[in-house]
């Protein structure tokens, strides 16, 4: 693993220990819900199952179609709170 | 999909399998304590082998892979990169589950599947988790178990709701000259987004007293929704209205607007108990920015500029509203003389024969600028000094329930009368021309004629209309409502009879209830 594998791997150790990890899953899954994504994405999810079939339709045909455009979904406002959430805890737990 | 899942998950239902497959939920999906968050990254103890180091890919050590977990074996794989696939080919092990949702994979299959006996599983750890971690309950779809559905068909009360049924339409008495509160509360309780509210439980009442608005509010939609066919008598509702608003109290005729306007401000005050909190569960604490249920639903923004005739500076104002009162021709205050062929005179689609007023005509009388006159000089924070300015009056935010008076009864010094003039009002109204927004683009030149056709947002439906019969000193108010989308009834005290939509259209109007047609997330 190179450096920056590393520090993610590190940074990820810290966060899942102390809980953190679950709580910003917690939180995003609540801004993400607020500001309507979820709603965007099951309303895509329901035109790839109409595109495919119902009886045919696999969750990963879902996860190929859906991952980009979800992606490309997520307000800019949300990443910034998060990312703001998690610089917060970095500097809190630096060491 | 069936959750009788797929026949392959049989031959894993084998010896201490269940407790197993708790372990994984516990220690990898969804870790309730700090123990278990700590084995998801260090090594676990006796009970699993050493390969269990950390939660990572055995092939690749990345994490964020969508990571799975062999059933059969302990070994992490990720999904993205086929890793776990190559280790299902490999050992023949055909079960895995996803660490960030808890789904279970079936590689014969190719595909999630949904046993009933793992779900069970699934969802118990999750609970739990969600209990350790101080979520507690979080909201899921309800899925009723055998017993509920035993119970749901025995219930005598049962009530199918089809688009004839009539649920929610109830008459109500008249206890004297009351037909002002009567058609109030009709239109009230027929506001979607008010309905729900209640219907819901969401009032939390912080008040002591038993005087509490809001919670006879709560109590009428009771009513309403009961599915009692006889009128109801709203005495208790009428006590609470004479308490907070004396000047409403006596059984003589009062106006409809000002008990509107009362009702929503009690409401407004008494509804303390429901303000959001913030993050950190600290009542928000600017009273101008109350959020109460009310100010969500009614409240908007009327922006006022004030251009100085000399310099040209302006100076904004943003007042928050619940009602827009309307001048109508035939009054004392001059109207807009009627231009034949008018710009934008059918942009709602009213009626315009033979010179009717229509409701775009009043608005467009509302927010035009109004020279204020060299008797009225307003001080000029440019010129300093007082100078001549016009007025104009724009919606800079339009609430979700806007309400249309028509101001039809004229109380001045010299006369006291009610003016019938006949206004055509839409079913389906756009307020893009009368917003802030627009104002703005048409003073920069820009035409956005096809931009706003496409934005949904100032698009309203009517739902309920209050008319007047009669006059000033003597007359009666009834309501038209709307139930399930094209249904309208009239409602008379505790008379209600069907109506169509030409008899709501042909009527007078004196308060027109319209709501956004499109709701936005914020």
């Amino acid at each position: 693993m190179n450096k920056e594998s590393r520090l993610k791997a590190s940074i990820n150790q810290k966060l899942t220990e102390t809980g953190e990890r679950d709580r910003l899953k917690e939180l995003l899954r609540a801004k993400l819900t607020e500001c309507g994504w979820k709603d965007q994405m099951k309303a895509q999810c329901k035109e790839v199952i109409k595109e495919k079939g119902l009886e045919h339709v696999t969750v990963e045909d879902l996860v190929v179609e859906i991952t980009p455009k979800g992606r490309a979904l997520v307000p800019d406002s949300v990443k910034r709170d998060l990312l703001l959430r998690i610089r917060a805890f970095l500097t809190q737990h630096a060491s | 999909m069936s959750p009788a899942g797929c026949s392959h998950v049989n031959g894993y239902k084998v010896d201490n399998w269940k407790q197993n497959l708790r372990v994984i939920y516990q220690c990898f999906v969804w870790s309730g304590t700090a123990e278990t968050r700590r084995r998801k990254v260090l090594q676990s103890d006796a009970g699993w082998t050493d390969l269990a180091k950390s939660c990572i890919c055995h092939m690749c050590g990345a994490h964020l892979n969508r990571l799975h977990s062999c059933l059969y074996c302990v070994f992490f794989g990720c999904f993205t990169k086929k890793h776990i696939h190559e280790h299902a080919k490999n050992k023949r092990h055909n079960l895995a589950i996803d660490l960030l949702y808890g789904g279970i994979y079936c590689f014969v299959c190719q595909d999630y599947i949904y046993d009933k006996d793992l779900e069970q599983i699934a969802k118990e750890e999750q609970r739990k988790a969600w209990k350790l971690q101080g979520i507690g309950e979080k909201y899921t779809t309800w899925e009723p178990t055998k017993r509920e559905l035993e119970l749901l068909r025995h219930n005598p009360k049962r009530r199918k709701i089809t688009t004839n049924c009539t649920i929610g339409l109830r008459g109500l008495i008249n206890l004297g000259n009351t037909c002002f509160m009567n058609c109030i509360v009709q239109a009230l309780t027929h506001t979607p987004l008010l309905r729900d509210f209640f219907l819901s439980d969401r009032h939390k009442c912080e008040m002591q007293s038993n005087s509490c608005l809001v919670c006879e509010m709560s109590q009428l939609f009771q009513e309403f929704y009961s599915g009692h066919r006889s009128p109801h008598i709203p005495f208790r509702l009428l006590h609470l209205v004479w308490t907070h608003a004396r000047h409403l109290a006596g059984y003589e005729q009062q106006d409809a607007h000002e008990f509107l306007i009362a009702a929503l401000d009690v409401l407004h005050r008494h509804c303390k108990g429901d303000t959001i909190r913030d993050d950190n569960g600290k009542k928000t604490n600017n009273p101008n920015h109350c959020n109460c249920i009310i100010d969500q639903i009614f409240t908007g923004g009327l922006q006022s500029d004030v251009t100085c005739q000399v310099c040209h500076g302006v100076s904004t104002t943003i007042d928050p509203f619940w009602d827009i009162s309307l001048d109508l021709p035939g009054s004392s205050t001059p109207f807009w003389p009627l231009s034949p062929g008018g710009d934008s005179g059918t942009v709602n689609g009213e009626s315009h024969l033979s010179g009717s007023t229509t409701l775009t005509d009043c608005l467009r009388r509302f927010t035009r600028p109004e020279h204020l006159g060299s008797s009225a000089k307003i001080k000029c924070g440019g010129c300093h000094s007082y100078q001549e300015s016009t007025k104009q009056l724009t919606m800079k935010k339009l609430p979700i329930v806007a309400c249309f008076h028509l101001k039809r009864f004229e109380h001045s010094a010299k006369l006291r009368r009610k003016i019938t003039t006949y206004v055509s009002f839409p079913l389906e109204l756009d307020m893009t021309p009368f917003m802030a927004s627009s104002k703005e683009s048409r003073m920069n030149g820009q035409y956005q004629q096809s931009v706003d056709i496409l934005n949904n947002d100032n698009k309203y439906s009517l739902f309920a209309v209050v008319n007047h019969q009669g006059t000033l000193e003597s007359g009666h108010y009834t309501s038209f409502i709307r139930q399930h989308k094209d249904q309208w009834f009239k409602c008379d005290d505790a008379i209600i009879t069907k109506a169509s939509i030409k008899d709501v259209l042909d009527s007078e109007g004196y308060l027109l209830f319209y709501h956004k047609q499109f709701l936005e997330y914020e």
